[in-house]
């Protein structure tokens, strides 16, 4: 993929650039939208488990345990949001002329992933309000981070070519991605449950991700290092299965969409 | 045939389909993927957009193509740019290849002029650095006065999109230039700047194909024309 974009790359820029430009002309709070949404999630949250449902969630502050999920979740799901359409959206270019056709939904990542980064930055005084110790483990971050991206976008690549051919994938996805919230530990942690309860979830990479990322960031915990390689190769083959499709059906896109 | 060909089609079939693709069930497509040797019978619906097309043009050459609409000039183009893929037979063409994006597609309209000639020149194979340099002299080919080159282009007119997008096109380093009924747009003036510049680029040595309508124009322009008709070459 990499040997295919390389020729390109200044088209990739461009496009980011052009993709975040669009986004925030004529907005008025521009790039604070990217903190909004997952702090009013996790203000929602925290709200609804403290008065309204009474469960003890964790042995971590509320705030602090929905934002660390809600991160790399947003992460995933924008990141889906914006390549499902990147391809149909962009009917005109596609028709008309020739460029390796995964610019459009990875420049819809690299936008979710400024978000992700923007949002992070608020992330850091929380952990010092709250007196979080922070250990080396936090170093596993960066593998799960590549492990995070390689799935959104084999994800997306997958979605986004789906949504070519069969514009009920974009119907699809909104309800998807309700199922996959719920179905990832943002709103609780896999720890208390059984473990056939927790192999169920595991199906899920995310849940995998979300958990893990949570540990080593205020649990100050590692990440078990035969799960971790035995989830990067089920991502990895489902990252090769997905690029392959994308690659196949790429030649037929403007003639289908 | 000559070998030495820029741009070769060999008995190119080119396919498509009337139905609207949404409708073809999931079940068809799977047991069209195991139906493969049939690809080149027609069913349900379909029809040739191109019969067995034989092209061969030469680098420098500049080429027109005429015939009525939905003769399949513009697949032939598009067959060019490897945005679309024939059934049957191949396409080779060699060199980097600039289609001139129909009027003002490819522009988005909350984005500036100056904003879409980066993005614009990017798709069409400039580097970033290309169009720093050459960034005034696309603006001052296309006429377009300096204070609206930070206005979005949603607010320009026909005529400053196609200007634009035609003075982009031009400027491109690429061996091939394909031009869809380019001529139709712009006043009398622009056109003729037009006409001009394409004879630039001729004497540039580059490879030019150009759709159009204008018959009288085209003969003018290029070095030989192909007639199409109903996705056959004819001879006239």
């Amino acid at each position: 993929m990499i040997k295919r974009l390389l020729p390109y790359k200044d088209l990739f820029v461009v496009y980011v650039w052009r993709e975040f430009n669009i986004r925030y002309r004529q907005s008025y709070i521009g790039a604070l939208w990217a903190v909004i949404q997952p702090l009013s999630m996790m203000l929602l949250f925290t709200f609804v488990f403290t008065y309204l449902i009474k469960a003890a969630v964790s042995d971590y502050p509320k705030t602090i345990f929905f934002y660390s999920g809600l991160l790399p979740w947003t992460f995933f799901a924008s990141s889906v949001n914006y390549s499902l359409t990147s391809l149909t959206e962009n009917y005109s270019l596609i028709t008309k002329i020739y460029f390796p056709r995964e610019i459009l939904p990875l420049s819809g990542i690299v936008m979710a992933f400024l978000d992700y980064v923007i949002a992070s930055v608020i992330f850091i005084p929380m952990l010092f309000i709250y007196h979080i110790h922070i250990t080396y483990y936090i170093l596993w971050m960066l593998p799960l981070l590549v492990l995070l991206f390689v799935f959104t976008i084999s994800m997306s690549l997958l979605l986004s070519s789906l949504n070519v051919y069969y514009r009920d994938v974009k119907l699809a996805t909104g309800f998807l991605i309700q199922l996959l919230f719920f179905a990832s530990p943002v709103l609780y942690s896999i720890d208390n449950l059984s473990l056939n309860f927790k192999l169920i979830l595991f199906l899920n990479p995310m849940t995998f991700i979300i958990e893990n990322m949570r540990r080593c960031l205020i649990e100050g915990r590692g990440v078990v290092l035969w799960q971790f390689i035995f989830v990067s190769v089920i991502v990895a083959v489902f990252y090769y299965l997905c690029y392959r499709f994308f690659i196949k059906t790429e030649r037929d896109f403007a003639d289908v969409i | 045939m000559s070998s030495d060909g820029i741009i070769m089609f060999n008995d190119v079939w080119k396919k498509y389909s009337t139905r609207d693709l949404f409708h073809k069930s999931l079940r068809e497509e799977i047991t069209d993927i195991f139906k493969r040797e049939e690809r080149e019978k027609l069913s349900d619906g379909e029809f040739w957009a191109l019969k067995s097309i034989n092209i061969s043009i030469r680098k420098g050459e500049c080429v027109g193509l005429f015939g009525p609409n939905g003769a399949g000039k513009t697949t032939v183009l598009k067959l060019i740019a490897s945005v679309t893929f024939p059934n049957q037979g191949e396409v080779a063409v060699s060199g980097r290849v600039a289609p001139l994006i129909s009027v003002g597609a490819g522009f988005h309209p909350d984005l500036t002029g100056r904003e879409n000639i980066y993005t614009n020149g990017t798709i069409i194979g400039m580097s970033i650095k290309e169009i720093r340099e050459k960034i005034e002299s696309i603006i001052d080919f296309s006429e377009i006065e300096e204070r609206f080159m930070d206005m979005p282009v949603k607010k320009y007119s026909n005529g400053m999109n196609a200007r634009l997008g035609f003075s982009i096109a031009v400027h491109s380093s690429a061996e091939i230039i394909l031009i869809d009924e380019i001529l139709a747009v712009g006043d009398e003036a622009f056109q003729v700047k037009c006409i001009d510049k394409i004879r630039d680029l001729k004497n540039n040595n580059k490879t030019i194909l150009i759709v159009s309508h204008n018959r009288k124009k085209m003969e003018e322009l290029t070095d030989r024309i192909l007639f199409i008709k109903s996705g056959e070459i004819i001879n006239s």
